[in-house]
């Protein structure tokens, strides 16, 4: 408590850290944000992935050429790292939505397992 | 030995920032979203906040918990939702005294006169808040709705803890202030 902030010395300011206290109640967020906040995660990580794949796919030879002088490899380890996060995303909220009721360990390992 | 401190994660690796990421999500869920209501005003772009909140975290995740050095990441992912908070009220030129305007005091279990006295009491904090200026009130949210020491609201103020102190101190000194000259103007 020692952290917080400091307690007035007045009854009157100690009700109104109490009213603050009521007023500013933490609020539940609705379940459905769970759920949606998952999606846009997913969706997110295929778009990455289509992406990455397509251009991949545009490549030329002269491209895949220039590709090996190192001036030129910031695109592609930029679009790496979306993919490999977005990735990433992908699986650990599908394995989530897959296994909710399993709770987290089952989760963890399901991750493990795909990954490894 | 660069090379290797710089190179992306391995497969055990992001096993293991994605459990991390997903107890921080777990465990302040709530966090943002209680934050985010209480600077916007509604439950619609309070979700939309929130999502954008936890997408950015995931984007810096990994950086962010090699820079906090074992400390909490709480006061990083409420400072994310100010800056977004910040950006709305910026992008759509409101201003951010409205947002608690259109907040109800919550309901009690108990219908009695005493508690209608008192959600009148609440109705009066919440409009008394809207004319702290900016810091205060963000400084009172965190500390209230939150239940954030005053060293976390610093990190996410981007303040130090001294600076923090007296800022609560003073939002809750005006608070007072501008409550009491409401109810001496309603006594006369």
């Amino acid at each position: 408590m020692s952290e917080h902030a400091p307690r007035s010395g007045s009854a009157r300011s100690i009700d109104l850290e109490a009213l603050l206290a009521d007023a500013l109640r933490p609020i539940e967020p609705p379940e459905r944000l769970s759920g949606r906040l998952e999606t846009t995660m997913t969706k997110l990580a295929e778009a990455a992935e289509r992406e990455l794949s397509d251009w991949r796919d545009e490549l030329t030879e002269s491209e895949l050429e220039s590709l090996r002088d190192p001036r030129n490899w910031v695109r592609p380890v930029a679009a790496a790292a979306v993919g490999g996060i977005a990735g990433s995303a992908l699986v650990l909220f599908e394995v989530r939505r897959r296994r909710k009721s399993e709770g987290f360990a089952g989760v963890a390992d399901e991750i493990r397992r795909r990954i490894s | 030995m660069e090379e290797q401190a710089s190179r992306p994660p391995g497969a055990a690796e992001k096993a293991e920032l994605d459990r991390a990421f997903e107890d921080l999500y777990r465990a302040h869920l709530r966090d943002v979203y209680s934050y985010s209501y209480y600077r916007i005003g509604n439950h619609h772009d309070a979700e939309d906040l929130t999502e954008q909140t936890f997408l950015q975290a995931y984007r810096h995740f990994e950086r962010a918990r090699r820079e906090s050095d074992g400390r909490p990441l709480r006061p990083w992912l409420i400072r994310i939702a100010h800056n977004l908070a910040s950006n709305y009220h910026r992008d759509r030129s409101r201003k951010p005294t409205a947002a608690l305007d259109n907040i109800e005091p919550p309901v009690h279990p108990h219908g009695t006169e005493r508690v209608a006295e008192g959600r009148e009491r609440l109705r009066e904090v919440m409009e008394g808040l809207t004319h702290l200026p900016e810091d205060r009130r963000e400084a009172l949210i965190m500390r209230f709705a939150l239940d954030m020491s005053n060293r976390e609201i610093a990190r996410a103020l981007g303040r130090t803890d001294g600076a923090t102190k007296v800022l609560i101190h003073r939002s809750i000194r005006q608070l007072e202030e501008e409550l009491a000259s409401k109810e001496a103007g309603a006594d006369e």
